[in-house]
């Protein structure tokens, strides 16, 4: 069912910060509790968009491939879902196009909120888990990726560094 | 432990009556209080428990129901959105058929087999008290998810891929398949215990062409259970495991089957209907003898009915799955088996129309049911020999023909039935009688509101509605047979609250109800309304299937049955003749505790692997408890 119109324009208003990274999420998406991070059914609906505009292309499975991976819980504009969103609707340097102009902004937020559990670097019961095809890599329901900088007496990763 | 009334050893033969029933009214009693209340193994109040939980869960089915019936009302309503409308249904089905139908039928069971086959109370009656726990953790589960917005949207059979980890998201699929796992522990729990007590706890002189059609048809039904439910443990497993840990069962990219999914869920499925149908048949070919005045007519066609019914629900369950492309010789056989199972339902049938024809019918509440059952079940029948030709189904497959089909049989044919029931036992249940005006009103409007909103279904399908659907365009010809539906279901909405109200005020002010109201041939209208704890004071003894009709004076009973412990008569399966005096439980709190460690395992495995290893630690240990020598009189045996 397609948004409400209103909600629909509140929710394209994020508030970027000026180097495009980070940021705030409009009012109305906590007023609506968050919806395209816990929400299972936004997540899986992600997840379709994420085959059916073709994100594989150059993200691979979530591995990377000309364009950035997502498993390694590194993220080029951070993890935030403000920069995310960002990042698909207005697209980024070096090849990222802008899916503004071909994307509702409903499902702009529901492909970002996959994007973000793909990085898995929070555990979500809401996640949705592997695909139905030859298993190239971990399922999206895999232990949070914040282990990864955790720096703590035996770092997972010694190079990693306390943030993404 | 309580001082006994009597002295250790006294038989009941050798006290005076008034002191007879103090002592196992002493013996059999359920403590008042919180304690004694969560500890009974009493059938008669689990039974009941069961009953009114079901009952519940059926008004919240109701509500589920109304509220996609108010969104189809109009073409493009904006009420339920598509993600809330897959929950909703999804919920509707699961909770109908896991959480209300089959526990229904096994709780009237668990209340009325043991008397029936008059014996004191229902085999391994701790069981029966952890079963009641184990149901009610799991609708608790099912609708404290949906509370969360985490309620399963996969539909009532939930088909990978749908529900498996790719598209099935968050722990909303292994909501619904961990809620499968707490029911198919609980009907397993009570089938046992129904079989047993029907092979072995029958009273002196009930062989088996003595026992009344209902316990034969909980006899088969939970045999049914018995065969049915390994499949889905294997598949709702599969299934977790697939979306928990990454095992490929279902995954064909990996050498995993997708059909494999519907196979394993079907061989439960179909006979899942049968486990709903038997009981209520069996409810029928009992209840329908006080009110037609006549035995019924061909018990032994009755009975081989409801076998016959049993084996052929393993045989037929490809015909939900003639579009999934199977050979051609398989969809035939399939089609010729389901027009098979026909045969024994008309028999059945005929039977039941023979007893009303040729019987001096008392127009009371049940035998409405009964005769609105028989109606609607026929069309209900009639619709399922077409959906089982392959070429018709093909063209109505995943139409609202189906919703009207499938509803028609399982409200039809079992809820009627259901609803005679309940009109009928409830002086047993409570001790005063129903309302006849109410009663006589819900069934009409319950009547007449169940066709207007299900039979237009049929048309709704032939034009090619498809099921699951949370809105349809304004410009297809159906929003007026939707509208009309919606106003309908308004009417069937009314007959329902009246009956709950004439339930509720009933119980409370209806009129006391003598020991036999409906001048009934069965044994549970030899004891008082509602039955003491002990059931009988002296276990009766059988010459015919008709007891209470033949002996009308006086019962024979049989004596030498301890009463300063619990303790029934052990009889042999064929000859009913009596083998022994064997101790019958007392009540525990430990059935819940394990009940509570059980509940805790299932639910943390949803998340974790390893809840089965660490989970199973407190389950180990509760059943320690449960079966721990308590040094009561029944250690003995």
């Amino acid at each position: 069912m397609r948004l409400d119109p209103p909600i629909a324009d509140a929710l394209d208003k994020i508030a970027l910060m000026p180097n495009r990274i980070g940021g705030a999420p409009p009012n109305v998406y906590f007023v609506l509790g968050r919806p395209y991070e816990v929400n299972a059914y936004n997540l899986s609906q992600g997840k379709r968009l994420y085959a059916w505009f073709g994100c594989k292309s150059c993200h691979g499975d979530g591995r990377g491939g000309s364009g950035p991976g997502f498993l390694d819980g590194w993220w080029s504009y951070g993890p935030e879902m403000v920069s995310i969103f960002a990042s698909i609707r207005d697209g980024r340097p070096h090849g990222m196009p802008a899916f503004g102009d071909k994307m509702t902004t409903d499902q702009i937020w529901q492909l970002a909120g996959y994007v973000q559990t793909i990085g898995s670097y929070e555990g979500k019961t809401a996640a949705p888990s592997r695909n139905d095809e030859k298993q190239t890599r971990p399922a999206e329901n895999r232990a949070p990726a914040k282990l990864l900088f955790d720096e703590g007496p035996t770092p997972v990763h010694r190079d990693q560094g306390p943030t993404p | 432990m309580n001082r006994p009334v009597a002295a250790p050893d006294t038989r009941d033969i050798e006290i005076e009556r008034k002191r007879l029933t103090d002592a196992l009214a002493e013996t059999w009693k359920t403590p008042s209080g919180i304690w004694g209340a969560l500890a009974t193994v009493d059938h008669k109040i689990i039974g009941r428990r069961y009953i009114v939980t079901a009952f519940v869960f059926l008004g919240l089915g109701g509500v589920l129901a109304a509220l996609m019936r108010i969104q189809l009302a109009q073409p493009e309503a904006r009420l339920l959105g598509p993600d809330r409308y897959n929950q909703i249904f999804t919920m509707h089905g699961a909770n109908m058929m896991f959480l209300f139908a089959v526990p229904v039928m096994e709780a009237v069971a668990v209340y009325l087999v043991p008397l029936m086959v008059g014996t004191r109370n229902i085999a391994f009656p701790r069981l029966n008290a952890f079963s009641y726990w184990i149901y009610l953790a799991g609708g608790t589960l099912l609708w404290t998810a949906f509370a969360l917005d985490m309620g399963p949207d996969v539909g009532w059979f939930a088909y990978v891929p749908l529900s498996g980890p790719q598209y099935g998201a968050g722990k909303r699929a292994d909501i619904w398949a961990q809620m499968i796992t707490f029911t198919e522990i609980s009907a397993l729990a009570v089938a046992v215990e129904l079989v047993v007590t029907i092979f072995k706890q029958r009273t002196p002189g009930m062989t088996l062409d003595r026992i009344p059609v209902f316990v034969w048809a909980m006899l088969v039904t939970s045999f049914l259970v018995i065969m049915a439910m390994p499949a889905i443990v294997l598949a709702s497993t599969s299934l977790i495991l697939d979306r928990l840990v990454g095992t490929h069962f279902f995954n064909p990219a990996e050498g995993g089957d997708v059909l494999l999914w519907q196979h394993l869920f079907w061989f439960f499925g179909h006979p899942e209907v049968y486990i709903i149908f038997l009981p209520a048949a069996g409810m029928v070919s009992t209840m329908i003898e006080p009110f037609a005045r006549r035995p019924a007519f061909g018990y032994l066609g009755l009975v081989m009915a409801l076998i016959a019914t049993g084996i052929l629900a393993f045989g037929l369950w490809v015909h939900h799955m003639f579009v999934a492309g199977l050979p051609r010789l398989g969809d035939s056989f399939f089609t010729a088996s389901s027009m098979a199972i026909a045969i024994p339902a008309g028999i059945q049938v005929f039977c039941w129309l023979a007893t009303l024809w040729d019987g001096r019918l008392v127009f009371k509440t049940p035998l409405l049911f009964i005769i609105g059952f028989i109606v609607t079940f026929v069309i209900g029948g009639l619709t399922g020999v077409m959906v089982a030709s392959v070429p018709f189904d093909t063209q109505v497959h995943d139409t609202y023909f189906v919703v009207a089909h499938f509803h028609y049989v399982l409200i039809g044919g079992a809820v009627f039935p259901l609803l005679a029931a309940i009109h009928y036992w409830f002086p047993k249940l409570t001790g005063r009688m129903l309302n006849e005006a109410l009663g006589q009103w819900s069934f009409w409007l319950i009547f007449v509101g169940f066709n207007a909103t299900f039979f237009p279904m049929h048309i709704l399908g032939l034009e090619g509605m498809p099921r699951r659907v949370y809105t349809y365009q304004p410009d297809l010809p159906w929003h007026g047979l939707n509208l009309f539906i919606s106003l309908s279901a308004v009417i069937l909405i009314a007959g329902f609250l009246l009956f709950f109200i004439n339930a509720f005020r009933s119980a409370r002010v209806g009129e006391v109800a003598r020991d036999n109201p409906w001048d009934a041939p069965t044994l549970e209208w030899a004891t008082t309304s509602p039955p003491p704890s002990y059931n009988f004071p002296m276990i009766p003894v059988v010459g015919s299937l008709h007891p209470l009709w033949d002996d009308r004076d006086s019962l024979a009973v049989a004596n030498g049955l301890r009463t300063d412990r619990r303790e029934l008569v052990v009889t042999t399966l064929a000859a009913a003749e009596p083998q022994a005096r064997e101790a019958s439980p007392r009540n525990s709190i430990w059935p819940l505790w394990a009940a509570i460690a059980t509940t805790i395992m299932l639910i943390w495995s949803m998340f974790s692997p390893w809840a089965v290893v660490w989970g199973s630690v407190p389950v180990a240990v509760a059943l320690m408890g449960w079966f721990w020598p308590k040094g009561t009189p029944e250690d003995e045996s």
